[in-house]
């Protein structure tokens, strides 16, 4: 009886109209990159009147698997709940075997993206990318290489390097660090032999000129930046540390083009622009197939180098 | 203009009476939601910026400055007077803190971490403005190798709270660093101890187990124990202020505790806790009155609570000078400074000294509000003993889960909650010390990854681990460290120290 | 939570049982480090080697509990009331149980009154309606003026129908 009192109660505070408001997942804990996104999200769509209040949840957990996994499950064709995830996850979910992929939710669009960069210490006897694969083929071990967690970018990022410069990858001497942070504090402090991260991460110390940025995974040069890609150097590397937002499973396409519209409205709005400005992400906006596409060559590519390197087996 | 002339213009500024409004905002709201149990400065700091964002620069500046310090202090207030600090910088306060306020010197003890947490935060931000690109020089010599030598140190001095036991204090400790093997191996992505449950692959997470073992723990054990309406707990007795003796003890505490706060702070893997373990283990040593150890030292409150703010304060060093945040809370407050227009580098003192001189003098201005909020509040909080403990508890118990729940909202980390809780009852119940159990959750994953990391890096020479001249010298004084007391006691002095000790329930 | 603290034998019973916990923490900890995959890579020393430390001290640790248990080396317990431990672990169970179906204040709510019943408030006709209100102020506080998202149930729906 009193189950049945507790079910009508919440079937009709359910049925309530006034819900269009989001309610977006962020897989980490608070201060990480995808919280940030999730909450300047959640400023900018109140901000400019998309959706009149927005609530933050925090699930972390294993690259963000916990917070994926738990999305799906609960909210099957709720079009007010969004998760926001990236690229990480794509490794994440491949290193951890998890059993929701980001093919059981609808991915809506990439928000933002990094390149990732190749630096060594300033005082380094390294002087560019060439450099640095001289020394890995002479000797793979002696080259450490510091970066994010195991099966990360980083990682990733320095295991196709060594593939396509001919190296074994599972050769590779990769030290793991927490985060982009704590590995920047090794290679300014000379422990390491070259560093990779997010270009972002290093920008500032390059720029001080306590770091040298030897090479950049973009496609093309990046204006303002001053480093060759790695392309430019012969290895075939095109590497985008980026984040998205996903919705639901189950949605009608009614549904999933509302969200799209909302996010695109986000996305295409001064505030946004703004505080990508103030927090030096770059916009790499794209939705609608070209992201679908983008997506599943990305987890194709993400497999192969994962097992090259020794971690999927 | 000298760096003394932005200083003393950004105090100027912070001085404006809405200013000093904003500031005391800052404080209370921070204190009001930091000294919950179970919630940390960290999500303290997440949940009230965006208060912070409805101001103009200046005044989302001192109130954020106002809203970190306030965060920070508050975890100690419960710590001391419950025994559930709800994160881990605060366990070592409780260890003395709360044996002193059962002994109805709870006043006091507030006081001295109040004052202590000023002074501590005064010099530390005076050190910050002046020395910090000095500072993190030294900071960045730290790699793998040092690290591991000072989590050694850290292992061999924490031993001191260890209580009178050897074997359960070991025994304890080892618990935690087995636990600190779950979930995945950063190093190379393995999962260990998960047994296939996803939310194990993350590890466990300390505030969880410290929240845990304390707040449910002690709950359980207050419960559980036959006498319950014997009332041993006294609210207040003599006086609620530091009287000349506690002064007298306090001050040198504070500043050791400043002074090795501040640099583990300053390092970009150190940690606000390891400071606090090291700062007790030193005035244990250092103390005229080893026989209170344990039983509610006041230095043994006075040292980790300055080594907690200064190392609040150092946190920033790398932040500002090298745009590392360094913990959870530095994450949060980099995006803070994000949204004033501040990008913290190596850059930002001469690109933007206004607004870093403008930080600098909020953080001194809220520092001191802080002391003005809570030195009157004292004689309330000790009040907080007299309520019923039915509500009492009741109100901890819903606080600490809060915590727990707003952080992760899972049924598994609820029942984490509970099944440590309960863990933490049977080691009461059976003698073994609490605190050696979380601080092996802490410290075991970091030891493990410097020491696998300064391998790598040497292919595996092992001599490595002493080639350098600071790692030589850590490693030597945790020799040290750990062999005197063993010669000690073999000569028949141990005896007299290890009942000194005391018993630690 | 043994009862009667002090006859020896009960104590010797307590401590073993512990020794014996340590054991099989310590092969729970072998048996999966047996599994892992040897990534040591350059350091030598891989991700099982440290649980594998770790297991063995602790083996030597049940060892030397088993000894002290033995030798009646363990200290006096305090006596212990079950009941009321037993409310309180039954009210955590509850909340962590109830909390996503029925809310946050109806199941700290629920926590609440349990935990003041082990402290000798038994009316639960008086606690829980308490403990609710409480809940639900502090629920009203952090995840509607703080944005915390705190799991809402019936009770919260009701009342702030927007959510």
């Amino acid at each position: 009886m009193k189950h049945l009192v507790l079910a009508s109660l919440f079937a009709g505070a359910m049925a309530l109209p006034a819900m269009a408001d989001y309610t977006i997942i962020a897989p980490a804990n608070p201060g990480g990159g995808w919280d940030q996104t999730a909450r300047t999200m959640q400023s900018v769509l109140q901000e400019e009147g998309i959706s009149k209040s927005v609530q933050v949840q925090n699930v972390p957990g294993a690259g963000g698997t916990i917070g994926l996994a738990q999305f799906a499950s609960q909210n099957k064709g709720n079009p007010d709940a969004l998760i926001v995830g990236g690229y990480v996850m794509v490794g994440a979910i491949l290193t951890n075997k998890a059993p929701v992929t980001l093919k059981d939710v609808t991915p809506i669009a990439r928000l933002t993206g990094e390149y990732e960069a190749v630096v060594v210490p300033a005082a380094s006897d390294i002087k560019d990318i060439k450099g640095l694969i001289d020394a890995l083929k002479a000797n793979p071990g002696a080259v450490s290489w510091a970066g994010g967690s195991a099966g990360g970018t980083d990682h990733i990022a320095v295991g196709m390097i060594a593939k396509a410069a001919d190296v074994d990858p599972t050769k590779i001497n990769y030290i793991a660090y927490s985060g982009g942070g704590e590995a920047l504090a090794a290679i300014l402090g000379n422990q390491v032999t070259a560093g990779v991260s997010s270009l972002g991460e290093f920008e500032a110390q390059v720029k001080a000129g306590t770091l040298r940025l030897l090479a950049v995974s973009a496609p093309e040069r990046i204006e303002g930046v001053d480093a060759p890609t790695l392309k430019e150097a012969g290895l075939n590397i095109n590497l985008q540390n980026w984040r998205m937002v996903a919705a639901a499973p189950g949605l009608s396409d009614e549904q999933k083009a509302k969200i799209t519209g909302d996010i695109e409205k986000m996305a295409k709005s001064e505030a946004w622009k703004k505080q990508l400005a103030d927090k030096g992400w770059m916009d790499t906006f794209l939705a609608g197939p070209a992201f679908d596409e983008q997506l599943a060559k990305d987890e194709a590519d993400t497999a192969v180098i994962l097992k090259d390197i020794g971690l999927v087996k | 203009m000298s760096a003394f002339d932005f200083l003393m213009q950004g105090l100027v500024t912070a001085a404006d009476p809405m200013m000093l409004l904003y500031a005391l905002i800052g404080v209370t709201l921070g204190t009001a939601v930091g000294v919950l149990p179970g919630i940390g400065p960290a999500l303290t700091v997440a949940l009230l910026l965006p208060v912070t964002y409805r101001l103009d620069a200046a005044g989302s500046l001192i109130m954020f400055a106002g809203i970190y310090y306030g965060g920070m202090y508050g975890g100690s207030t419960t710590s001391i007077l419950l025994n559930t600090p709800g994160e881990s910088a605060s366990i070592i306060t409780a260890l003395e803190g709360n044996k002193m306020a059962r002994k109805g010197r709870g006043g006091p003890a507030l006081a001295t971490a109040a004052i202590g947490s000023f002074v501590a935060g005064l010099i530390a931000t005076l050190l910050l403005a002046f020395l910090a690109p000095t500072i993190v020089k030294v900071a960045l010599v730290f790699g793998p190798r040092e690290y591991f030598a000072l989590m050694m140190l850290a292992f061999v001095t924490v031993s001191a709270a260890f209580g009178d036991s050897a074997l359960r204090g070991l025994t304890s400790l080892f618990l935690g660093l087995a636990l600190a093997c779950v979930g995945i191996d950063q190093l190379t992505g393995q999962a260990r101890l998960s047994f296939g449950q996803p939310e194990l692959l993350d590890g466990i997470e300390v505030t969880t187990m410290a929240v845990a073992m304390f707040a449910i723990g002690e709950a359980l054990a207050i419960a559980g124990a036959r006498n319950q309406h014997d009332d041993s707990v006294l609210a207040v007795k003599g006086s609620v202020w530091m009287n000349r003796q506690d002064w007298a003890r306090s001050w040198k505490p504070w500043l050791r505790g400043t002074l090795i706060g501040f640099p583990i702070g300053a390092m970009p893997a150190g940690g606000a806790e390891i400071g606090t373990f090291l700062s007790y283990a030193a005035e244990k040593k250092l103390t005229k009155h080893p026989e209170e150890f344990g039983n509610g030292a006041i230095e043994g409150v006075a040292g980790p609570e300055a080594a907690n703010n200064a190392s609040a304060a150092g946190t920033l060093v790398p932040l500002l000078t090298l745009g590392l945040p360094t913990s959870a809370t530095a994450a949060i407050m980099l995006a803070g400074f994000q949204q004033f227009g501040l990008q913290p580098g190596p850059l930002l003192f001469a690109t933007n000294p206004t607004l870093v001189w403008g930080l600098i003098a909020s953080l001194l201005i809220a520092n001191a509000m802080l002391l003005v909020l809570n030195l009157p509040l004292i004689g309330l909080w000790v009040k907080l003993l007299r309520v019923p403990k039915p509500w009492l508890y009741a109100g901890i118990l819903l606080f600490a889960t809060l915590g727990t729940i707003g952080a992760n909202p899972s049924t598994f980390e609820l029942g984490m909650l509970l099944g440590f809780g309960v863990l933490g009852y049977v080691m009461r119940l059976y003698g073994y010390p609490i605190a050696p159990i979380v601080v092996g959750l802490i410290l075991g994953p970091m030891a493990e990854q410097q020491l696998r990391r300064a391998l790598s890096i040497s292919q595996g020479d092992w001599t490595y681990l002493a080639s350098s001249p600071i790692a030589a010298t850590l490693l030597a004084l945790a020799a040290l460290a750990l062999i005197v007391p063993l010669i000690l006691r073999a000569r028949g002095k141990g005896e007299v120290l290890a009942q000194l000790a005391g018993d630690e329930d | 939570m043994s009862q009667s603290p002090d006859t020896g034998g009960r104590r010797d019973l307590a401590a073993l049982i512990i020794a014996a916990f340590l054991a099989v923490v310590a092969g729970v900890m072998l048996w999966d480090s047996a599994r892992l995959a040897d990534l040591g890579g350059y350091s030598g020393v891989g991700p099982a080697t440290i649980p594998r430390v770790v297991a063995i001290c602790l083996l030597g640790l049940a060892g030397w509990t088993a000894v002290a248990a033995l030798r009646g080396d363990f200290p006096e317990r305090p006596a212990q009331n079950p009941a009321p431990v037993l409310w309180i672990v039954a009210g955590l169970a509850l909340q962590m149980l109830l909390l996503h179906f029925a809310g946050f204040s109806v199941a700290t709510g629920i926590l609440f009154a349990c935990t003041a019943r082990a402290f000798g408030k038994t009316n639960l006709a008086m606690t829980l309606p308490i403990g609710i209100v409480v809940s639900f102020l502090v629920w009203v506080v952090f995840s509607q003026l703080l944005m915390l998202h705190l799991p809402a149930g019936p009770l919260e729906h009701l009342i702030f129908a927007k959510g």
